[in-house]
């Protein structure tokens, strides 16, 4: 089959970028990563990619096609030729590229290694000298985020690392929830309290993308979500993030809607809050987060609170609460029933995005590096907030 | 479930911010409803579904919080939940697939909700987003007849939010890197949709309070590319969203010194503009950045 294929190449020591167009002839089994093989064998052998198991293991092909990470190797382009579409191939995000499509992954393996990627010692061991049996069950709680291949592909696509390069990310994040969920490790305390740092758990913005991203099942925000869990579980609650949340499970106890006025006191503290007055006076003004009187209470909620009372007698803390509903959700396969309209037909709103065509640029911010390679990523506003 | 022709029955779950600080996006909801062939079933005894945050701080009691709502909905003869926030969608819609995917676990909260006075939910509610009912079939049609007054000549810019399109398994109503459904509502309203890259990215929200200033650098993007890609206002489907965008941005002009005004509406009420609804009804002088000025060039 006939593959067109568009590749932004990069050069880190020059500053040279250029968004250059390849038409190949490639089986129609082809991946990805088959075609840029054919290109660099046959057409221009100054292209950089990084590959090696080529079958989904080794986690070393993730780059970007249509400004959305994926694994090079897992990414068949039949269709797409069939389609007579051009996709745009680049670099990973908020990773510094070196070359073409190679990034630089040093930030991601400090951040790995920052979360002690081993077993802490201390464990029981089996008498009989015999190997640890974990049972089914404890095994449940880190099986996803055991499938974990170190590819990089949600951390490409983070928003909240985007927006602060020290928040340690999706992938970080769900390995240590791995040794977080062993009942081997001997550090569980010690790992929630890291990971309740400033640029851990409580960073997590909840945009999904690494979830809808990882090429493996891992759904990192998973991940954190039970860390979330084990945390708070583990009486690990004093950053701003967990006291959040506890306002909410107080507030559905007791009115059942959000407590909104109270919140910023109460996650914030009262001192930090005074800070937001000349904020919050403006938000009243326009009649938000102001007091209710009489106050807004859901009929019935004392069976909110009981089941909240019930519940915590029923042996499900923590992220076993979280894992008890991924045998239904497992069931659920990535994707989407496209409804009237073709995204790529005639007449779609909008003209899909494809990275470095036109004004807008690709995916994602109109500074990320792979609209245009070797950009300045998009920074916080100066001054802070 | 149909009443009348064409009229589908939903039960209506308006969530925290509707009732509270975005009482402009219940109003507007309310007026426009009948209008696109929806009639609401209002829900007394239901509560918030925890965001994110009982989801992730306490999850057994977030699936039983949520059941709790569904079973209600079931309750009220409804066979679609109604949703107007991102979060309450993916909430709900989440805890709905873990009860209709695991016959056990149902019968586990079940057992549960009965024993304090809940009804048991069989599992017979689809949750959907307001954005979807007017999108595509009968309500997209109504839609289109109840427009009348339009929106000509007004640049609107769709702002998506995280959670009405990822994860895409969970929502599944459209492909979450290239959605059209506001896109097309905009045009059906004969509006100009413009199209900006962070229109699919985070508004920084759920971390607003605990983390600002990476919220901020979020936040930052879509609504400096709105404003550069020409705009006259932003409309997105999730009441947070709403809030981050619209009273935020004083704190991007603090943080960045530069000029900050950009309107934003709730999806009902550029529908409910375009549809002719009252100013009691669209409540706009709730808003931080006031977007009749920019809607005026509407009245000439």
């Amino acid at each position: 089959m006939q593959v067109a294929l568009k590749i932004w190449r990069y050069d880190s020591s020059s500053g040279e970028r250029a968004l250059r167009e390849y038409e190949i002839d490639a089986p129609e089994e082809a991946t990805l990563l088959d075609c840029l093989d054919i290109v660099k064998d046959r057409h221009d052998g100054s292209l950089a990619y990084r590959k090696s198991c080529r079958m989904m293991i080794c986690g070393s092909c993730g780059m970007r096609m249509d400004g959305a990470a994926v694994l090079a190797c897992k990414t068949r382009m039949y269709d797409i030729a069939q389609e007579g579409r051009v996709p745009v191939v680049s670099a990973m995000g908020n990773l510094p590229i070196v070359k073409d499509l190679v990034v630089d992954m040093d930030p991601f393996w400090e951040k790995f290694k920052a979360i002690k990627p081993y077993l802490q010692p201390g464990y029981d061991q089996p008498e009989d000298g015999r190997e640890y049996h974990i049972d089914q069950p404890r095994m449940n709680v880190i099986h996803k985020e055991a499938l974990c291949i170190n590819c990089g592909c949600c951390v490409s696509e983070c928003n909240s690392m985007e927006s602060d390069p020290d928040f340690l990310g999706p992938q970080a994040l769900a390995k240590g929830m791995r040794f977080v969920g062993d009942p081997r490790d001997a550090a569980t305390v010690e790992r929630l309290e890291e990971l309740s740092g400033e640029h851990g758990i409580w960073e997590c913005t909840r945009c999904f993308f690494c979830n809808e991203r990882c090429p493996k099942g891992v759904d990192p925000r998973d991940a954190i979500a039970k860390l979330g869990a084990e945390a708070i579980a583990h009486g690990i609650d004093r950053d701003m993030g967990a006291k959040h949340a506890k306002w909410f499970i107080r507030s559905t106890e007791t009115t059942g809607w959000l407590r909104e006025t109270e919140l910023v006191p109460k996650t914030q503290g009262v001192v930090s809050s005074v800070k937001q007055m000349k904020f919050a006076i403006n938000l009243a003004r326009h009649s938000k987060a102001g007091l209710e009187f009489p106050p807004h209470v859901a009929k019935d909620v004392k069976e909110a609170r009981d089941l909240r009372k019930l519940v915590r007698t029923q042996d499900r803390p923590g992220a076993l609460g979280h894992v008890q509903g991924e045998r239904a959700l497992a069931q659920l396969a990535h994707g989407y029933t496209e409804g009237e309209r073709d995204p790529y037909g005639p007449g779609s709103v909008p003209m899909p995005y494809l990275p470095g065509e036109g004004s807008a640029g690709g995916q994602g911010s109109l500074t990320q590096a792979d609209v245009t390679p070797g950009a300045e990523p998009t920074k916080k506003p100066e001054g802070g907030a | 479930m149909s009443t009348m022709e064409g009229t589908k029955r939903v039960a209506y779950f308006k969530g925290c911010l509707a009732s509270m600080s975005a009482k402009e996006l219940d109003t507007s909801t309310q007026a426009l409803a009948p209008r696109v062939g929806l009639e609401l079933v209002e829900l007394e005894s239901v509560t918030c579904c925890g965001a994110g945050d009982i989801h992730e701080a306490e999850p057994d009691y977030y699936l039983h919080l949520n059941a709790r709502i569904l079973a209600y909905a079931e309750a009220a003869g409804c066979d679609t939940l109604l949703t107007v926030c991102n979060v309450c969608t993916l909430n709900l819609r989440q805890a709905n697939f873990m009860l209709q995917g695991d016959k056990e676990l149902r019968e586990r909260v079940n057992k549960n909700l009965r024993s304090v006075g809940v009804p048991a939910y069989g599992g017979e509610v689809d949750v959907r987003h307001l954005l979807w009912e007017i999108a595509e079939g009968p309500g997209y049609e109504r839609l289109k007849e109840a427009a009348h007054k339009g929106l000509k000549g007004l640049k609107v810019a769709p702002f998506y939010g995280c959670q009405i399109l990822r994860p895409s398994k969970i929502m599944g109503f459209e492909d979450p890197d290239r959605p059209w459904s506001l896109e097309r509502i905009i045009e059906a309203c004969g509006g100009e949709a413009i199209d900006y890259p962070a229109k699919i990215k985070c508004c920084g929200f759920p971390i607003i309070q605990a983390r600002e200033e990476t919220a901020l650098g979020e936040l930052i993007q879509p609504v400096e590319q709105a404003m550069e890609a020409g705009a006259d206002v932003m409309v997105t489907p999730c009441p947070l969203c709403h809030l981050s965008l619209d009273a935020w941005q004083q704190k991007l002009e603090a943080a960045t010194g530069r000029k900050f005004d950009m309107p934003v509406l709730h999806l009902a009420q550029l529908v409910g503009v375009a549809a002719g609804l009252e100013d009691s009804e669209l409540k706009f002088k709730r808003h931080i950045v006031d977007p009749r000025p920019a809607l005026e060039k509407l009245q000439v």
